[in-house]
Protein backbone atom coordinates (compact mmCIF):
# COMPACT_ATOMS: atom_id res chain seq x y z
CA UNK A 1 0.00 0.00 0.00
CA UNK A 2 0.96 3.54 -0.57
CA UNK A 3 1.61 5.52 2.59
CA UNK A 4 1.79 8.74 0.59
CA UNK A 5 -2.02 8.69 0.50
CA UNK A 6 -2.01 9.45 4.20
CA UNK A 7 0.30 12.43 3.90
CA UNK A 8 -2.59 14.98 3.79
CA UNK A 9 -3.97 13.51 7.02
CA UNK A 10 -0.55 13.88 8.63
CA UNK A 11 -0.35 17.48 7.44
CA UNK A 12 -3.84 18.16 8.79
CA UNK A 13 -2.74 16.61 12.08
CA UNK A 14 0.23 18.94 12.26
CA UNK A 15 -1.91 21.99 11.47
CA UNK A 16 -4.50 20.95 14.05
CA UNK A 17 -1.81 20.47 16.69
CA UNK A 18 -0.29 23.83 15.90
CA UNK A 19 -3.61 25.65 15.93
CA UNK A 20 -4.83 24.08 19.14
CA UNK A 21 -1.52 24.81 20.84
CA UNK A 22 -1.74 28.39 19.62
CA UNK A 23 -5.29 28.83 20.92
CA UNK A 24 -4.28 27.55 24.33
CA UNK A 25 -0.92 29.22 24.85
CA UNK A 26 -1.24 32.48 22.93
CA UNK A 27 -3.86 34.05 25.26
CA UNK A 28 -1.89 32.87 28.27
CA UNK A 29 1.32 34.39 26.92
CA UNK A 30 -0.36 37.64 25.93
CA UNK A 31 -1.99 37.90 29.36
CA UNK A 32 1.35 37.44 31.07
CA UNK A 33 3.16 39.92 28.84
CA UNK A 34 0.56 42.65 29.04
CA UNK A 35 0.28 42.41 32.81
CA UNK A 36 -3.31 41.18 32.89
CA UNK A 37 -2.15 37.99 34.58
CA UNK A 38 -3.25 38.55 38.13
CA UNK A 39 -4.64 35.35 39.70
CA UNK A 40 -6.71 35.53 42.82
CA UNK A 41 -8.61 32.83 44.67
CA UNK A 42 -11.81 34.87 44.68
CA UNK A 43 -11.83 35.07 40.89
CA UNK A 44 -12.35 31.33 40.71
CA UNK A 45 -14.88 30.98 43.55
CA UNK A 46 -18.63 31.24 43.06
CA UNK A 47 -20.27 34.62 43.38
CA UNK A 48 -23.18 34.74 45.84
CA UNK A 49 -25.59 31.97 44.76
CA UNK A 50 -23.70 30.96 41.59
CA UNK A 51 -22.49 27.51 40.72
CA UNK A 52 -19.09 26.31 41.93
CA UNK A 53 -16.63 26.95 39.12
CA UNK A 54 -14.65 23.77 39.68
CA UNK A 55 -15.77 20.39 40.87
CA UNK A 56 -15.07 16.72 40.32
CA UNK A 57 -15.70 15.82 36.66
CA UNK A 58 -17.10 12.50 37.80
CA UNK A 59 -20.80 12.56 38.40
CA UNK A 60 -22.90 9.49 38.86
CA UNK A 61 -25.53 8.67 36.29
CA UNK A 62 -27.92 5.93 35.43
CA UNK A 63 -26.69 2.42 34.70
CA UNK A 64 -29.02 2.28 31.71
CA UNK A 65 -26.57 4.37 29.70
CA UNK A 66 -24.11 1.51 30.15
CA UNK A 67 -26.54 -1.00 28.68
CA UNK A 68 -27.10 1.23 25.67
CA UNK A 69 -23.32 1.59 25.23
CA UNK A 70 -22.79 -2.20 25.38
CA UNK A 71 -25.49 -2.79 22.79
CA UNK A 72 -23.93 -0.07 20.66
CA UNK A 73 -20.50 -1.75 20.80
CA UNK A 74 -21.95 -5.11 19.75
CA UNK A 75 -23.69 -3.71 16.71
CA UNK A 76 -20.77 -1.41 15.95
CA UNK A 77 -18.57 -4.50 15.72
CA UNK A 78 -21.15 -6.25 13.58
CA UNK A 79 -21.05 -3.34 11.13
CA UNK A 80 -17.25 -3.32 11.22
CA UNK A 81 -17.15 -7.03 10.35
CA UNK A 82 -19.40 -6.39 7.36
CA UNK A 83 -16.83 -4.21 5.57
CA UNK A 84 -14.10 -6.82 4.89
CA UNK A 85 -16.80 -9.37 4.13
CA UNK A 86 -18.37 -7.14 1.50
CA UNK A 87 -15.16 -6.39 -0.38
CA UNK A 88 -13.79 -9.95 -0.31
CA UNK A 89 -16.91 -11.85 -1.32
CA UNK A 90 -15.40 -12.65 -4.74
CA UNK A 91 -12.54 -14.44 -2.95
CA UNK A 92 -14.53 -16.29 -0.28
CA UNK A 93 -17.61 -17.20 -2.28
CA UNK A 94 -20.56 -19.08 -0.82
CA UNK A 95 -18.84 -20.28 2.40
CA UNK A 96 -18.04 -16.68 3.25
CA UNK A 97 -21.59 -15.59 2.48
CA UNK A 98 -23.15 -18.32 4.61
CA UNK A 99 -20.71 -17.55 7.45
CA UNK A 100 -21.80 -13.96 7.55
CA UNK A 101 -25.47 -14.91 7.39
CA UNK A 102 -25.00 -17.22 10.40
CA UNK A 103 -23.16 -14.42 12.21
CA UNK A 104 -25.95 -11.96 11.44
CA UNK A 105 -28.49 -14.53 12.63
CA UNK A 106 -26.64 -14.91 15.94
CA UNK A 107 -26.75 -11.19 16.53
CA UNK A 108 -30.34 -10.98 15.38
CA UNK A 109 -31.19 -13.52 18.09
CA UNK A 110 -29.48 -11.17 20.53
CA UNK A 111 -31.44 -8.22 19.17
CA UNK A 112 -34.70 -10.12 19.49
CA UNK A 113 -33.79 -11.01 23.08
CA UNK A 114 -32.97 -7.38 23.89
CA UNK A 115 -36.21 -6.24 22.32
CA UNK A 116 -38.29 -8.86 24.10
CA UNK A 117 -36.69 -7.99 27.44
CA UNK A 118 -37.49 -4.34 26.91
CA UNK A 119 -33.81 -3.35 26.98
CA UNK A 120 -34.36 -1.02 24.05
CA UNK A 121 -37.05 0.88 25.94
CA UNK A 122 -35.82 3.85 27.89
CA UNK A 123 -38.61 4.01 30.44
CA UNK B 1 12.04 10.01 6.04
CA UNK B 2 8.55 11.26 6.86
CA UNK B 3 7.66 7.69 7.80
CA UNK B 4 10.51 7.52 10.28
CA UNK B 5 9.58 10.87 11.81
CA UNK B 6 5.93 9.82 12.04
CA UNK B 7 6.91 6.51 13.61
CA UNK B 8 9.02 8.11 16.31
CA UNK B 9 6.34 10.74 16.95
CA UNK B 10 3.57 8.15 17.33
CA UNK B 11 5.74 5.74 19.33
CA UNK B 12 6.85 8.45 21.75
CA UNK B 13 3.31 9.73 22.17
CA UNK B 14 1.83 6.26 22.69
CA UNK B 15 4.40 5.50 25.39
CA UNK B 16 3.97 8.88 27.05
CA UNK B 17 0.19 8.75 27.06
CA UNK B 18 0.30 5.15 28.30
CA UNK B 19 2.45 6.21 31.26
CA UNK B 20 0.19 9.21 31.91
CA UNK B 21 -2.84 6.89 31.85
CA UNK B 22 -1.34 5.05 34.79
CA UNK B 23 -0.05 7.96 36.80
CA UNK B 24 -2.89 10.46 36.25
CA UNK B 25 -4.52 11.27 39.57
CA UNK B 26 -7.97 11.81 38.12
CA UNK B 27 -9.55 8.68 36.56
CA UNK B 28 -11.34 10.77 33.93
CA UNK B 29 -7.98 12.16 32.84
CA UNK B 30 -6.70 8.57 32.69
CA UNK B 31 -9.40 7.67 30.20
CA UNK B 32 -8.61 10.73 28.09
CA UNK B 33 -4.92 9.79 28.02
CA UNK B 34 -5.95 6.27 27.03
CA UNK B 35 -7.90 7.72 24.09
CA UNK B 36 -4.76 9.60 23.00
CA UNK B 37 -2.82 6.32 23.27
CA UNK B 38 -5.44 4.63 21.04
CA UNK B 39 -5.09 7.34 18.40
CA UNK B 40 -1.31 7.01 18.36
CA UNK B 41 -1.59 3.22 18.23
CA UNK B 42 -3.81 3.66 15.18
CA UNK B 43 -1.11 5.82 13.63
CA UNK B 44 1.49 3.10 14.25
CA UNK B 45 -0.77 0.45 12.71
CA UNK B 46 -1.21 2.66 9.67
CA UNK B 47 2.56 2.89 9.32
CA UNK B 48 3.00 -0.90 9.28
CA UNK B 49 0.26 -1.24 6.68
CA UNK B 50 -2.64 -2.51 8.80
CA UNK B 51 -5.08 0.09 7.53
CA UNK B 52 -8.29 -1.69 8.44
CA UNK B 53 -7.13 -2.41 11.99
CA UNK B 54 -6.07 1.20 12.40
CA UNK B 55 -9.50 2.50 11.49
CA UNK B 56 -11.19 -0.20 13.52
CA UNK B 57 -9.12 0.92 16.49
CA UNK B 58 -10.41 4.45 16.10
CA UNK B 59 -14.03 3.52 15.35
CA UNK B 60 -14.48 0.75 17.90
CA UNK B 61 -11.99 1.56 20.66
CA UNK B 62 -12.09 5.34 20.65
CA UNK B 63 -15.71 5.57 19.57
CA UNK B 64 -17.21 2.93 21.79
CA UNK B 65 -14.88 1.21 24.25
CA UNK B 66 -13.33 4.41 25.62
CA UNK B 67 -16.80 5.85 26.09
CA UNK B 68 -17.72 2.69 27.97
CA UNK B 69 -14.64 3.12 30.17
CA UNK B 70 -15.73 6.68 30.84
CA UNK B 71 -19.18 5.41 31.81
CA UNK B 72 -17.67 2.90 34.21
CA UNK B 73 -15.45 5.57 35.78
CA UNK B 74 -18.46 7.86 36.10
CA UNK B 75 -20.75 5.23 37.52
CA UNK B 76 -18.48 3.93 40.23
CA UNK B 77 -18.98 5.85 43.41
CA UNK B 78 -15.50 5.26 44.72
CA UNK B 79 -13.27 7.67 46.52
CA UNK B 80 -10.16 7.23 44.41
CA UNK B 81 -7.91 9.01 46.89
CA UNK B 82 -8.93 6.45 49.48
CA UNK B 83 -8.34 3.67 46.97
CA UNK B 84 -4.86 4.92 46.27
CA UNK B 85 -4.04 4.92 49.97
CA UNK B 86 -3.88 1.10 49.83
CA UNK B 87 -0.99 1.17 47.36
CA UNK B 88 1.52 -0.57 49.61
CA UNK B 89 -1.02 -3.12 50.77
CA UNK B 90 -2.03 -4.04 47.20
CA UNK B 91 1.50 -3.90 45.84
CA UNK B 92 2.10 -7.72 45.76
CA UNK B 93 -1.20 -8.32 43.98
CA UNK B 94 -0.40 -5.61 41.45
CA UNK B 95 3.00 -7.13 40.77
CA UNK B 96 1.41 -10.58 40.32
CA UNK B 97 -1.09 -9.26 37.77
CA UNK B 98 1.70 -7.38 35.97
CA UNK B 99 3.73 -10.60 35.78
CA UNK B 100 0.77 -12.50 34.32
CA UNK B 101 0.33 -9.79 31.69
CA UNK B 102 4.05 -9.87 30.92
CA UNK B 103 3.90 -13.67 30.51
CA UNK B 104 0.98 -13.25 28.11
CA UNK B 105 2.93 -10.70 26.09
CA UNK B 106 5.96 -12.99 25.91
CA UNK B 107 3.78 -15.93 24.89
CA UNK B 108 2.08 -13.78 22.28
CA UNK B 109 5.40 -12.75 20.73
CA UNK B 110 6.55 -16.37 20.91
CA UNK B 111 3.43 -17.57 19.12
CA UNK B 112 3.99 -14.93 16.47
CA UNK B 113 7.52 -16.19 15.97
CA UNK B 114 6.43 -19.84 15.85
CA UNK B 115 3.99 -19.52 12.98
CA UNK B 116 3.54 -16.13 11.48
CA UNK B 117 0.11 -15.37 10.08
CA UNK B 118 0.17 -14.71 6.39
CA UNK B 119 -2.50 -12.51 4.99
CA UNK B 120 -3.52 -13.77 1.62
CA UNK B 121 -5.74 -16.26 -0.10
CA UNK B 122 -8.52 -18.05 1.67
CA UNK B 123 -6.31 -20.88 2.94
CA UNK B 124 -4.00 -18.36 4.58
CA UNK B 125 -0.87 -20.02 3.30
CA UNK B 126 0.04 -17.67 0.51
CA UNK B 127 1.66 -14.28 0.57
CA UNK B 128 -0.55 -11.19 0.59
CA UNK B 129 -2.58 -10.81 -2.54
CA UNK B 130 -0.78 -8.44 -4.82
CA UNK B 131 -2.76 -5.43 -5.89
CA UNK B 132 -5.48 -6.04 -3.33
CA UNK B 133 -6.12 -3.74 -0.43
CA UNK B 134 -5.46 -4.61 3.18
CA UNK B 135 -9.18 -4.91 3.93
CA UNK B 136 -9.66 -7.43 1.12
CA UNK B 137 -6.79 -9.55 2.42
CA UNK B 138 -8.28 -9.55 5.90
CA UNK B 139 -11.70 -10.46 4.53
CA UNK B 140 -10.33 -13.32 2.47
CA UNK B 141 -8.62 -14.79 5.51
CA UNK B 142 -11.28 -14.08 8.12
CA UNK B 143 -14.18 -15.51 6.10
CA UNK B 144 -12.10 -18.29 4.57
CA UNK B 145 -9.63 -19.98 6.84
CA UNK B 146 -10.65 -18.49 10.19
CA UNK B 147 -14.37 -18.90 9.59
CA UNK B 148 -15.06 -20.82 12.80
CA UNK B 149 -13.11 -18.34 14.90
CA UNK B 150 -15.26 -15.63 13.37
CA UNK B 151 -18.45 -17.52 14.24
CA UNK B 152 -17.26 -18.04 17.81
CA UNK B 153 -16.60 -14.29 17.97
CA UNK B 154 -20.25 -13.87 17.05
CA UNK B 155 -21.27 -16.21 19.88
CA UNK B 156 -19.09 -14.24 22.29
CA UNK B 157 -20.77 -11.01 21.20
CA UNK B 158 -24.17 -12.63 21.75
CA UNK B 159 -23.17 -13.77 25.24
CA UNK B 160 -21.83 -10.29 26.03
CA UNK B 161 -25.09 -8.76 24.93
CA UNK B 162 -27.24 -11.17 26.93
CA UNK B 163 -24.95 -10.75 29.95
CA UNK B 164 -25.18 -6.97 29.81
CA UNK B 165 -28.97 -7.14 29.61
CA UNK B 166 -29.22 -9.63 32.48
CA UNK B 167 -26.85 -7.62 34.68
CA UNK B 168 -28.05 -4.08 34.09
CA UNK B 169 -31.63 -4.27 32.88
CA UNK B 170 -34.07 -3.62 35.69
CA UNK B 171 -37.30 -4.24 33.88
CA UNK B 172 -39.92 -1.74 32.87
CA UNK B 173 -41.63 -0.83 36.10
CA UNK B 174 -42.53 2.65 35.17
CA UNK B 175 -44.95 4.73 37.20
CA UNK B 176 -46.06 6.35 33.98
CA UNK B 177 -46.98 3.06 32.34
CA UNK B 178 -46.41 2.02 28.77
CA UNK B 179 -47.97 3.37 25.65
CA UNK B 180 -49.78 0.71 23.67
CA UNK B 181 -50.22 2.28 20.27
CA UNK B 182 -52.28 -0.60 18.84
CA UNK B 183 -54.79 -0.25 21.68
CA UNK B 184 -54.97 3.48 21.20
CA UNK B 185 -55.69 3.14 17.51
CA UNK B 186 -58.24 0.35 18.02
CA UNK B 187 -60.22 2.47 20.47
CA UNK B 188 -63.66 3.48 19.16
CA UNK B 189 -65.83 6.39 20.37
CA UNK B 190 -68.75 4.03 20.92
CA UNK B 191 -66.74 2.01 23.46
CA UNK B 192 -65.11 4.96 25.13
CA UNK B 193 -68.10 7.23 25.80
CA UNK B 194 -71.63 6.62 27.05
CA UNK B 195 -74.52 9.00 26.67
CA UNK B 196 -76.79 9.13 29.70
CA UNK B 197 -79.85 11.23 30.54
CA UNK B 198 -80.09 11.35 34.30
CA UNK B 199 -83.31 12.54 35.94
CA UNK B 200 -83.14 15.81 37.78
CA UNK B 201 -82.03 15.20 41.34
CA UNK B 202 -80.77 11.70 40.54
CA UNK B 203 -77.14 10.74 40.37
CA UNK B 204 -75.36 8.87 37.63
CA UNK B 205 -74.45 5.20 38.04
CA UNK B 206 -70.86 4.66 37.00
Amino acid sequence: MDLIQYLPILIFLGIALGLSGLFVFLPMGVARLTGAHNPHADKLSEYECGFPAFEDPRSQFDVRFYLIAILFIVFDLEAAFLFPWAVSLDLTGWPGWITMMVFLFELTVGLAYAWKKGALEWE
Amino acid sequence: MIQAIAFYLFATLVLASGVLTIVARNPVHSVLWLILAFFNGAGLMLLVGAEFLAFLLIIVYVGAVAVLFLFVVMMLNIDFAELRAGFVKNFPLGIAIALVLLAELVLGVGAYRAGALDLGTADGMAAPLAGESNIENIGALLYGRYLFLFESAGIILLVAMVGAIVLTHRGTRSPRGQQNIARQIARKPSEATVNTKPEIGQGVEL
